[in-house]
């Protein structure tokens, strides 16, 4: 195997996993903070890139553009979903039960997000045509699409951007103390009720520009949820609950295992790789990559 | 027990109306919903034993439906071997998954352990189109039908389908009312506290996961022959099954029998009825009213319908029964045991350090037969700590440990407990959901197998602490002297030779200390040897036969209370430097 | 009313306000046709294109006099969504099978759900038709499935033959082949005689053999092969479209040249121009079983007309096709009593109007299988922008634009 082979199997998965970077932190900040395994975060993707569609066959709006201009919408849209469903579920009571009951409750969301958009858009598959999905950066023997490239970039100075606004901001360390000790966050003077609006807000705004990165070479359907939330779940636990720089180094080991395991075993296993190496690396580290080993007595 | 026949009275009810719909539904269709039903309440009962009753939450059950299916239809197809044998063959297969997942997967917790279970029938499901078996059709069979467990009768399904629902209500309710299910529950609630009261954890886990395991496999191999006829990989290894398995047993309510039952009989007929009323008018809708109806639900009874009705039902019920007061008995002290030169716990130079601190270095004393030997030091000393290592929750990094002559090391805290090594929890660590008399149940079962000598035991341990009223209120309900006492009660019940009591008198009142201390007392008078650490001297000067006190993780002193009260080193540890040189020689 | 009554109240109340819609009522003695096909999730597009075909035959069938044998009676369409799991499939199709008494059965599209629902409509004995290519649905000794489509291995061995002779007169012989696709029922079928023999047996040598399961994350590594190996010719199976843009953006932006050559109807839906657009897809070929040959102008102008798409493709013309071809039966058998369908189906011979003229060659007739005698796949190949049937020469709309 020559070392530019490898290398293009190496950029390649990098890329990949810039994207699935980006949607598992918005996974990773809702778990974190509200400790909801939120199934519908797939489909609000899908809504972001239909979003991003629609800016850009009505607005000409470039669809790196359009994911940015995803956020604001889907900030408020993530705000009211907390507020109309999710702040009922949680916040009191025995937290397990609340895990289960918002499982449920965001798998439901999940159908009638779904179903909603199939029947009100149609399953007709839809894709934005940008010059730069087809057309690569060469840098010597290795290829890197245009498209995956910015679309790339682009998550990583989002994730950049959040990851400032948590550790410097006054409402990130709001959010971090929210997440860490409700409690003593509640006594601090923080409305942790209104941390957890900011926390979904943010993280389905995240997630929708993702999803509008993606359009940039990835078709769109009502369905196209199903094809990553496991891989955004794997990311979030891999890189260690409730870490946000966990979630995106998890989104860019699953990216780069993904490549790196057509190195070893046929095509069609490839995420087999995934799920073993996800398996492996919990069975060493079983609070994952960047989490923290809870306290034992 | 009344309650517990009522339980099997209750099961027969439940199979024999599922008996009677099928002799009464008419239409082929109706009888595919109520095999549905049934099939879809068993799956939810198999996962209840794993994650309701041990509280292993696990997203990956489908894993034991799809080998179910997998290797019944592929036993059809490849050696014609009927399904009635080779459905035997997958609940073996079925079971030795269930260990060989179990074994690395139960070192983690929580949402960890539920996603690495999703990752095994992914991982299967990939495997499988993989080798080739994308779509396996099951063979049609036109002559030995029943052999092949292919019914012309639609009835015939149903009721195959209602017998496994009728065998997984009865494993569901054998594993309810025995010392397993005592076990589990108590997993569930506090998994720490339970290894402390001698429950196995993982092998309690791996239990429950074996049982659920199987009932899986069978309701996959049926789920084929009645319902789908050909096999894939995604139908049986995808998250559809494990959506429907969660959504039938959350809707319902887990951790009881009655919950994916209630969940199945009404989730499965809402979503065929949206089916066949508007889904084939107006496609997708169906999917947007299921939806709907779920967040409905689970934002209006997040904890299942039957825990929801059962608290709308019992809350006239619950009218609060009048306390007796807490009385001890004196101590007789002439009958009362006294302590022996007999060594039952020896420490020798026991070093444990976390990151960046070291929390005990070379901490060394014995431990005779019935003394109360009292463990003291400033906050932060490592007094919990050694605890810790003493009852096998953390190991010490240098120095050992004997307890009854054996080393500790290495061993689960279940097995030291069965031993004969209580122990009690600075912060009172109950089973939330079971009652006070169940609690203590989960300790008198290192001594009792069944049921009902383990509740005789407790109930004698109950009234030793003289807290036998309270029996069949829920922890919640209890003030903090009548919960300290239960713990004790509980740990008393596993019939330990010697407890290690970490601050049993923190947050009681001055009343509450002396009953305490009495108990204590009393504990010793039976011959139970004790191991107390406390905060405040008074309450051990008053107690114990001997002191031990640490201070930043080292043995600072060693002696009878007032030796070692009278100790400078002692004095400058809890009181200071300062404090020590303002005072002169001490003077008492 | 405390708020979980109150909320299983509206859920129990909507269902039965939904039993209460008002179902037209069928006149007597209208004969009802079963459409079982995946009207919502994920394949519903595919579905819904079914649908139309159907709707168009049976409008056309009722505007002409309904079925003369019967009287005039008149066709009604009864679909049932498969959804998106064989579950709901299976369910679908005994809900309409025992509902009312259905004549025949359509459907349905996916070869796992066509699968299970063959296996309903076997054991009430209601005869099926199905488009479907794997060679499985008609390999289990059923006498109610009847395969209209030449089955993957046939199409195989028929493509690799149409292909190889038209390399040959173009003066680009056939040496290095490509297989690339995923491992979805039908494609596998069709890849595993290439694979094993066929390319082989006319000396070609198989270069890249990449199969994935859907879905893909990325083509790189794949048109990496492609490029590095330079083969003649790639057999191209992605059914999904995701998975499918993926590939094929990834082989314009490498700059491969390799002649495409698909396998199946899913490479021809409008959503490829729009997504692609036309000169990525220029040249494109693909097998199908069934596609508007030269003569259909006029079906197909009604088509668009009726439904708005920009043009016709498998789906929609064999349920076209299977409408009228139960009708066909019906006439036949004199009866709308399934078992006697299923006979007039079984020894059926036609090969005019409006049932047979859709497939190639316009014949249908069916082996104690259930296999169209003599079915013989068709080559599309996108020119400007829509899929045109070019081969065989004698039914093409367009002449082939072989690979430059």
């Amino acid at each position: 195997m020559a070392l530019a082979e490898l290398v293009q199997y190496v950029a390649t998965g990098l890329l990949v996993g810039g994207v699935y970077a980006l949607m598992s932190i918005g996974l990773a900040l809702i778990f974190g903070v509200m400790r909801v395994v939120n199934f519908a975060q797939g489909d609000f993707m899908m809504l972001g890139m239909y979003l991003t569609y629609f800016y850009a066959v009505s607005g000409s709006i470039d669809p790196l553009l359009g994911a940015v201009l995803t956020i604001p919408p889907f900030f408020a849209l993530g705000w009211l979903v907390h507020r109309g469903l999710l702040a009922r579920v949680t916040g009191g009571g025995d937290p397990q039960r609340q895990m289960d009951a918002q499982l449920i409750l965001t798998l439901g969301l999940s159908l009638v997000i779904t179903n909603a958009t199939t029947m009100i858009l149609t399953p007709t598959p839809r894709g934005i045509r940008t010059a730069y999905a087809t057309q690569a950066f060469v840098l010597g023997p290795v290829l890197l699409n245009q498209a995956r490239s910015y679309a790339f970039v682009m998550a990583l100075v989002l994730a950049v951007a959040v990851y400032v606004f948590l550790t410097r901001t006054d409402a990130g360390k709001a959010l971090r103390a929210a997440a860490d000790d409700p409690e003593a966050a509640a006594y601090q003077g923080i409305d942790v009720r209104a941390m957890h609006a900011l926390a979904f807000g943010t993280g389905i705004a995240l997630v929708a520009a993702a999803g509008g990165l993606l359009a940039t070479y990835y078709p769109i359907e009502p369905t196209v949820a199903g094809n990553f939330i496991v891989l955004m779940f794997v990311a979030v636990v891999l890189g260690g609950l409730g870490s946000i720089p966990g979630a995106f180094v998890g989104g860019l080991v699953i990216g780069l295992v993904q490549s790196l395991t057509l190195l070893v075993l046929p095509f069609q296993l490839q995420n087999t790789g995934v799920f073993i190496a996800f398996l492996l690396v919990l069975y060493l580290r079983p609070q994952g990559l960047f989490g923290r080993r809870a306290r034992t007595v | 027990m009344p309650s517990r026949s009522r339980g099997w009275l209750a099961i027969a009810a439940v199979v024999a109306a599922g008996g009677v719909l099928t002799l009464v539904i008419d239409e082929r269709y109706h009888h595919r919903v109520l095999t549905l039903v049934f099939l879809w309440a068993a799956m939810g009962l198999a996962w209840n034993i794993i994650s309701g009753y041990a509280g292993q939450i696990s997203f990956g059950h489908q894993v034991f439906f799809g080998i179910g299916a997998y290797v019944t239809v592929l036993l059809v197809v490849k050696l014609g071997l009927t399904p009635w044998i080779g459905m035997i063959v997958a609940v073996a297969v079925a079971v030795l998954a269930a260990v060989l997942i179990g074994l690395p997967t139960f070192r983690l917790a929580g949402i960890y352990f539920g996603l690495a279970t999703l990752a095994y029938p992914l991982i299967f499901r990939i495997v499988m189109d993989w080798l080739g078996y994308q779509e396996v059709a099951l063979p049609m069979k036109r002559e030995h039908q029943a052999w092949f467990m292919q019914f012309t009768e639609p009835r015939s399904f149903d009721l195959l389908a209602l017998g496994v629902l009728a065998g997984t209500l009865v494993l569901s309710r054998v594993i309810e009312t025995s010392r397993l299910g005592y076990r589990l529950r108590a997993i569930r609630e506090n998994e720490q506290a339970a290894e402390a009261m001698g429950v196995d954890a993982f092998r309690g886990k791996m239990a429950a996961y074996m049982l659920s395991a199987a009932p899986a496999a069978v309701v996959g191999a049926v789920y084929i022959h009645a319902i789908l006829f050909i096999v894939t990989p995604e139908a049986v290894f995808g998250l559809l099954v494990i959506s429907q398995t969660l959504v039938v047993c959350l809707v319902g309510g887990t951790g009881t029998l009655w919950g994916p039952l209630i969940g199945a009989a009404i989730m499965v007929p809402v979503s065929e009825v949206l089916d066949a009323t508007v889904g084939d008018r107006l496609p997708g809708i169906q999917g947007v009213v299921y939806g709907a109806a779920l967040v409905l639900f689970m934002m209006y009874a997040p904890e299942g319908v039957y825990w929801r009705l059962r608290q709308a039902l019992h809350r006239r019920r619950d009218a609060p029964a009048a306390r007796s007061p807490i009385a001890v008995a004196p101590v007789d002290e002439t009958t009362a045991a006294r302590p022996t030169a007999t060594v039952l716990l020896d420490v020798r130079g026991v070093s444990k350090s976390f990151i960046g601190l070291q929390a005990l270095s070379d901490v060394g004393f014995e431990v005779r037969e019935r003394e109360i030997l009292g463990v003291i030091g400033p906050n932060g000393a490592g007094k919990t700590t050694l605890f810790n290592v003493l009852n096998g929750f953390l190991t010490a990094d240098r120095g050992e440990v004997r307890f009854l002559g054996e080393a500790v090391t290495g061993q689960r805290p279940s097995a030291l407990c069965r031993r004969g090594l209580g122990r009690t929890f600075q912060v009172v660590r109950t089973f939330p959901r079971l009652t006070v008399l169940e609690n203590v149940m989960v300790g008198a079962f290192v001594r009792e197998r069944a049921v009902g000598r383990a509740q005789a035991a407790a109930r004698v341990a109950l009234s030793r602490v003289g807290v036998a009223d309270r029996a069949g209120l829920l922890p919640s309900s209890l003030t903090t002297l009548e919960l300290r006492l239960m713990e004790l009660a509980r740990c008393l019940a596993t019939s330990p030779k010697l407890v290690l009591l970490d601050e049993p008198l923190a947050g009681l009142s001055a009343d509450g200390v002396d009953i305490m201390i009495g108990m204590i007392r009393r504990v010793r008078a039976d011959g139970v040897t004790v191991v107390i650490i406390e905060h405040t001297m008074q309450a051990l000067l008053r107690l114990a036969d001997r002191l031990i006190v640490l201070d930043q993780g080292r043995r600072l002193a060693e002696g009878a209370p007032g030796q070692v009260t009278r100790d400078p080193a002692v004095i400058e540890a809890y009181l200071g430097k300062r404090w020590l040189a303002r005072m002169g020689s001490p003077a008492c | 009313m405390p708020p979980l009554v109150r909320t299983l109240a509206s859920v129990l109340v909507f269902a039965l306000l939904a039993t209460a819609f008002p179902i037209p009522a069928p006149a007597a003695d209208d004969v009802k046709i079963a459409l079982v096909a995946p009207l919502s999730g994920r394949w519903a597009r595919q579905g819904q294109l079914k649908k139309m075909g159907a709707e168009m035959a049976i409008e056309e069938i009722n505007s002409q006099g309904g079925i003369k044998a019967l009287g005039g009676a008149k066709i009604v369409l009864r679909e049932a969504d498969a959804g998106d799991s064989v579950e709901k499939a299976v369910s679908a199709a005994q809900r309409v099978l025992t509902r009312e008494k259905i004549s025949a059965g359509i459907g349905s599209w996916l070869s796992s759900f066509t699968l299970g629902v063959t296996e309903v409509a076997e054991r009430l004995q209601v005869p099926w038709l199905t488009l479907s290519y794997a060679d499985s649905i008609t390999e289990r000794g059923f006498k109610y499935t009847f395969q209209t489509s030449p089955v993957s291995s046939l199409q195989a061995e028929q493509a690799l033959d149409l292909v190889t002779d038209l390399a040959k007169k173009n003066n680009r012989p056939i040496k290095k082949a490509a297989i690339v696709g995923d491992n979805t029922a039908a494609t596998v079928f069709f890849f595993k005689p290439l694979r094993e023999k066929l390319l082989a047996a006319k000396g070609i040598e198989l270069v890249v053999d990449e199969v994935w399961t859907p879905p893909l994350a990325d083509a790189t590594a794949i048109v990496q092969k492609l490029r590095a190996t330079q083969p003649d010719i790639m057999f191209y199976g992605g059914t999904n479209f995701p998975d499918s843009i993926q590939v094929l953006q990834k082989v314009k932006e490498f700059g491969v040249k390799t002649p495409i050559q698909g396998v199946g109807a899913w490479l021809v839906t409008p959503e490829y121009v729009k997504t692609l657009g036309k000169e990525a897809l220029d040249n494109i070929q693909t097998v199908v079983a069934a596609h508007p040959l030269k003569g259909q102008d006029e079906l197909v102008k009604k088509f668009k007309q009726r439904t708005g798409e920009p043009f016709m493709t498998q789906d929609p013309l064999c349920t076209y096709a299977h409408v009228w071809l139960i009708k066909e039966a019906i006439e036949l058998a004199k009866s709308a009593d399934p078992k006697a369908i299923r006979d007039a189906l079984a020894k059926i011979d036609i090969s005019s109007g409006p049932a047979a003229s859709a497939f190639y060659p316009s014949r249908v007739k069916f082996d104690e299988r259930g296999r169209r005698v003599g079915a013989t796949p068709l080559i599309v190949q996108w020119q400007d922008g829509e899929p045109f049937t070019v081969v065989p020469t004698a039914v093409a709309t367009r002449p082939i634009a072989w690979h430059k």
